[in-house]
C-alpha cells in the first residue's frame, strides 16, 4: 500500500490574458490536500502579482464545469482560470 | 445531458461551410430554418480591425455547446440544430460562429436560435483577441454564471 500522501497534484490551465501573464497555458502543481481553488489562485497571484487585479473578473472551472472558489481540490483535478468569455 | 446525435456541434480550425450546415438541418417535416451567422467586423470601438484570433478551452467549450443544443430540444419545438464555432485567426468577413435551427414553425426556430447565440456568448469558454494597426486587445467579455458555493461533498471523480 502506498504511504498516505500529504499533497495532491492537479493540472492548472490558463486562458486569454491570464495565459499571457503566467507565460504558459498549463502546468501541474502539488498542493496541500485540503487546498481549494481560491488558495490555488492565491499561489499564482503571489508568483505573478499582475494576476491579482483580475481575481474579481474571472471565474474558475474544475474538471470542465464552472466551480465556486471554495471548491476543494482532489488529486487529478483539472482546474482552469477563465477570463470573461467573448466567443461569437 | 447529451444533444441528440442528429445535431452537429463542433469547434473547427478551418472555414465554416454555411450551406452544408443549413442543408443538414433542413427536413421534410420542417417549415422554417433560422440561422445566426456571426462574422468578423472591420471595426471595433472606432478602431479599424485587421483580424481576430479566437482561442477556446476546447473540451469544455464543446461540452457547453452540446449542453446548449440539448437544452434547445427540451425547451423549444425544434427539429435539428447545427452549432459550429471557428477558432484561430479569422479575417474580416469570415464566419466565426454559425447556428442553424430547423422547426415545423418559425416561432420556435427564432426563439431557439436567439437563445443559442445569447447563451453561447455568455457561457462558452471561448476568447477573442482583436488586432489593430497599433496593437491588440482581448475583447471585453461576459463572466459566466457559476453555481454558488456549497458545502455539499463533491463526489469522487
Amino acid at each position: 500500500m502506498p504511504p498516505v500522501s500529504q499533497s495532491i497534484r492537479v493540472k492548472v490551465l490558463f486562458f486569454g490574458r491570464l495565459k499571457e501573464i503566467a507565460g504558459r497555458s498549463h502546468e501541474s502543481v502539488d498542493l496541500a490536500s485540503e487546498a481549494d481553488i481560491e488558495s490555488l489562485f492565491a499561489r499564482y497571484a503571489s508568483r505573478y502579482p499582475e494576476l491579482q487585479q483580475y481575481r474579481s473578473s474571472l471565474v474558475a472551472s474544475c474538471n470542465q464545469e464552472f466551480a465556486p472558489w471554495n471548491t476543494v481540490l482532489h488529486a487529478g483535478d483539472e482546474v482552469a482560470f477563465l477570463p470573461p468569455v467573448s466567443g461569437g | 445531458m447529451a444533444a441528440p446525435s442528429t445535431d452537429i456541434t463542433s469547434l473547427v480550425h478551418e472555414p465554416i461551410d454555411p450551406a452544408s450546415l443549413a442543408a443538414y438541418v433542413r427536413g421534410n417535416g420542417d417549415g422554417a430554418i433560422v440561422i445566426f451567422d456571426g462574422f468578423v467586423r472591420d471595426h471595433s470601438k472606432n478602431r479599424r480591425t485587421l483580424y481576430l484570433e479566437y482561442e477556446a478551452y476546447e473540451p469544455m467549450a464543446l461540452a457547453k455547446i452540446q449542453e446548449i443544443a440539448a437544452h434547445l430540444h427540451n425547451q423549444f419545438s425544434i427539429h435539428r440544430v447545427a452549432m459550429v464555432h471557428r477558432l484561430g485567426r479569422l479575417e474580416i468577413g469570415e464566419t466565426s460562429v454559425y447556428i442553424a435551427v430547423s422547426a415545423a414553425h418559425r416561432a420556435a426556430a427564432f426563439d431557439a436560435c436567439r437563445y443559442a447565440i445569447d447563451t453561447l456568448k455568455r457561457t462558452v469558454p471561448i476568447w477573442k483577441k482583436e488586432y489593430f494597426e497599433d496593437g491588440s486587445v482581448w475583447a471585453d467579455g461576459e463572466l459566466p454564471p457559476v453555481p454558488s458555493a456549497t458545502s455539499a461533498v463533491k463526489p469522487a471523480s
